[in-house]
């Protein structure tokens, strides 16, 4: 009876301490299931006979069964396809207990549908998994879950086109980097690039503003049908909208049709000469490069060589000449007037280059004054230079004729009277010579008639090697009125005062030389009757 | 104890340390992870209590508790078994099973102590502590060799007759004989204290008495097997000596450590099979 009691007593002891354990449960559950602690909450989990089915948790886990259903998820996957939750999922070893481990490091993320590449491959599992980019808001409210993204990007990223692009991300992103839009190709767009707009920076045409306060860079709706959409028109509508007539997308300095350019749309319309120059010529550069206009010389080199330049100032080319030819000067004599040198007389005839261009370049400075500057002095060393101080041939000859001499020659020993006066300088101070070579002569010239006349009595009347014409001559006239007959050896009287005086005085040649003969050695009647 | 009585207890110790040993071995790395990691070691499909091998454990460990009881309450009972071998054989059985179970039991819950289950497992290990402290008890109580305790004259007859032995057999010095044989007299002076002081004196008085009978031995050149002889009987007598001292506590101890064996075990079974029971409901059937 005693040993009754005893037992009794320490089995009424013994399960009174059921109780305190009062759990069939083989251990707690995790934190994340411990509001089925509970012998009446076994079968929420369990199923009598048949452990843990996929069911009893799938009933549960309602998002991932969705997903299970669909085929979607990790949990589609060859890998976990199949399986028994349980594999893998397990209980009652804890409130610690982490439900959902794996190794991050090694799980294939192509098994969930979205395969890691590119950045995501380097982010952390909860870089991603956290509610932030959870849009289920069920599945958001979870303390920690990997359910609930999308394979869609926007999802997790910001849309930086904000909305203004409708296509999907990765039709031009890669998931390397947002930057740049490897994927992008813009020949697929409505603008396909050519020529520079192949190199042009986006932003170039894609501006980056501040947009409902992010940077946005505009890609969508940008205006292209018109180059003055995006360029600028530095003609300022001078040539038109069609840029494109022009110039080429290859550079906006390749000008494409340049035959047909009007150049009289431009500030400098091409005029005669220069409408033949080719574009080059002018344009050595691009021909839309700024090139200047307004003086010949930003063109043209200064073929004077800066003659004309004076305190630094260099007239323009057009003060003298025209685009109708270089030749051709339009500087005038009223001009030339107004300059050093006055042109008259002659020099107004005298063709600009006589003077100026004396060498085979122009000249016109320092090119002298004087005569002698341009003029060969013929006289010197022929002529004593006191006729001519300084090479002043002004003293005897004029701008209008050279010929036109004005000498005084009483200046000289032989005073020109009579016709002397009236003769050329020529006709006595040049003379021919057997050679038919002309000489000029002024000092040591006599002043006897043989000098320069011819004797024609073939010196008959020569006395002392000297024949003196004067003795019957006039010097003015040459008439004979300085001789009388009377005064000879045969005295004219009666009937021969009126006898021609070739009656007596006949034409005779001796010795090749005719002549008349005027010394008539016989005197006698006879002689002539 | 003979030979191949000594080799069935070598057997039977064997199982059990070689048991424990290679499930611990095999199991270490496992066995002491933290609850939380284990389910994530490559020995948990195993080693855990539903595993295969832990699962296992848990039934081999239960029937062999339950045949360890069964067995040595039937055999202690019945009158039929009591022709197929010695009592003192069945109860070493009965330890070994009850031995192993628990060892198996152990690995069973992987170490893990909570819920219902936990009441019987520490009903069972209270069985088992009870059981080694019950076996320490019976050993104090002499026994036929069938088993059957002895009355206290049963066991004041077993005492050996030394006198009788010395003088015939040996010639030994007086003072030899004496202190051989007021050796195997209870010393009266050591009882004079607390049990616990008792305990430690008689300790240490026995072995100086041990002590100077082998130095009178020698002093009368006796030869060695005369010597361990003699000190044999000392030893044995001795023995009696105590047994004889606790007989009636230990018989004492010994019913109501029945009372308090016997109930834990009842519990253990309980649990156990309230445990087996949900075990079977929720589907986990081991191999079956």
């Amino acid at each position: 009876m005693r040993k009754i009691v005893v037992i009794t007593f320490i089995l009424r002891i013994t399960l009174s301490c059921i109780p305190a354990f009062a759990q069939i449960s083989p251990g707690k559950l995790a934190a994340v299931h411990s509001h089925l602690e509970g012998i009446s909450n076994c079968t929420h989990c369990h199923t009598l006979g048949d452990k843990v089915t996929n069911d009893k948790c799938l009933a549960c886990h309602t998002e991932l069964k969705a997903r299970v259903d669909i085929g979607k998820g990790y949990h589609s996957s060859a890998e976990a396809k199949g399986k028994s939750c349980t594999s893998c999922h397990s209980d009652h070893h804890g409130l610690a207990f982490q439900i959902i481990r794996f190794d991050k490091e090694k799980f294939n993320h192509n098994l969930t549908g979205f395969p890691l590449s590119g950045a995501h491959a380097k982010k952390q599992c909860k870089d991603c998994h956290k509610p932030d980019f959870i849009t289920n808001g069920k599945i958001k409210s979870k303390k920690f879950t990997y359910l609930g993204l999308t394979t869609s990007c926007l999802p997790c990223h910001a849309d930086y086109h904000q909305k203004t692009i409708t296509r999907p991300c990765l039709d031009c992103h890669l998931s390397d980097a947002f930057k740049p839009a490897s994927k992008f190709n813009h020949a697929s767009t409505k603008f396909p690039l050519a020529g520079m707009h192949q190199t042009a920076p986006c932003v170039k045409c894609h501006p980056v503003t501040i947009t409902n306060t992010v940077k946005f860079q505009k890609f969508a709706g940008i205006q292209f049908t018109q180059c003055s959409n995006c360029h600028t028109d530095p003609h300022h509508g001078q040539f038109g909208l069609n840029c494109s007539s022009c110039h080429s997308d290859l550079s906006f300095h390749n000008i494409k049709g340049i035959g047909n350019f009007d150049h009289s749309k431009t500030k400098y319309p091409l005029e005669n000469k220069h409408q033949a120059v080719p574009c080059k010529s002018c344009h050595k550069g691009n021909v839309t490069d700024p090139l200047k206009h307004e003086r010949c010389l930003d063109c043209h080199k200064d073929y004077h060589d800066g003659q004309f330049t004076k305190q630094g100032v260099t007239p323009d080319c057009s003060a003298c000449h025209s685009t109708k030819g270089f030749p051709g000067a339009s500087f005038t004599i009223e001009q030339h007037n107004a300059a050093v040198f006055k042109l008259q007389g002659a020099h107004l005839a005298t063709p600009c280059f006589a003077c100026h261009k004396k060498q085979e370049k122009w000249s016109f400075r320092q090119i002298g004054k004087t005569c002698a500057d341009c003029h060969k002095n013929i006289h010197e060393g022929f002529m004593d230079a006191r006729f001519y101080p300084e090479n002043n041939c002004t003293l005897c000859h004029n701008t209008s004729q050279w010929k036109e001499v004005h000498f005084d020659h009483s200046q000289t020993k032989f005073e020109l009277t009579g016709p002397h006066a009236t003769l050329g300088c020529r006709a006595c101070h040049f003379k021919k010579d057997e050679a038919g070579v002309v000489h000029q002569q002024f000092p040591g010239m006599q002043a006897s008639c043989s000098n320069c006349h011819k004797d024609n009595h073939n010196r008959q009347f020569e006395a002392n090697g000297v024949t003196d014409c004067l003795r019957c001559h006039n010097a003015s006239l040459w008439k004979i009125s300085n001789f009388d007959h009377n005064k000879t050896a045969f005295k004219l009287d009666g009937k021969h005062q009126n006898v021609p005086c070739q009656k007596c005085h006949k034409q005779i040649t001796e010795q090749n030389i005719t002549y008349v003969l005027y010394k008539i050695k016989e005197t006698r009647c006879e002689s002539c009757h | 104890m003979t030979f191949a009585h000594r080799l069935y207890i070598f057997v039977l110790t064997a199982i059990v340390l070689i048991t424990f040993g290679l499930i611990f071995f095999y199991g270490y790395t496992y066995y002491k992870l933290p609850l939380e990691e284990r389910f994530f070691n490559q020995g948990y499909i195993l080693l855990k209590p539903g595993g295969n091998w832990g699962h296992g454990f848990g039934i081999i460990g239960s029937v062999s508790m339950i045949m360890g009881i069964i067995l040595y309450m039937v055999r202690k009972r019945s009158r039929f078994l009591a022709r197929f071998g010695l009592l003192k054989h069945w109860l070493e059985f009965h330890i070994f099973l009850c031995t192993l179970g628990p060892v198996l039991i152990l690995f069973h819950t992987s170490f893990k102590f909570g819920g219902i289950v936990a009441v019987s497992f520490w009903s069972m290990v209270a069985v088992f502590l009870s059981g080694v402290v019950g076996r320490f008890i019976y050993i104090q109580i002499p026994r036929t060799i069938e088993g059957r305790e002895l009355s206290l004259n049963e066991v004041r007859d077993l005492k050996s007759n030394i006198g009788t032995l010395l003088s015939e057999s040996y010639k030994l010095d007086e003072e030899s004989y004496n202190l051989i044989i007021n050796s195997t007299k209870k010393k009266i002076g050591v009882y004079q204290s607390n049990i616990i002081t008792q305990l430690f004196r008689k300790y240490f008085e026995d072995r100086r008495t041990i002590s100077s009978v082998k130095s009178a031995c020698k002093r009368n050149n006796l030869s060695r097997a005369d010597r361990n002889r003699i000190v044999s009987l000392v030893k044995h007598d001795i023995t009696l000596n105590r047994r004889i001292d606790r007989l009636v506590l230990m018989q004492n101890l010994f019913k109501y450590w029945h009372v308090a064996h016997l109930p834990f075990a009842i519990v253990m079974l309980i649990i156990m099979v309230i445990h087996v029971a949900v075990t079977i409901v929720l589907g986990y059937r081991w191999i079956f």
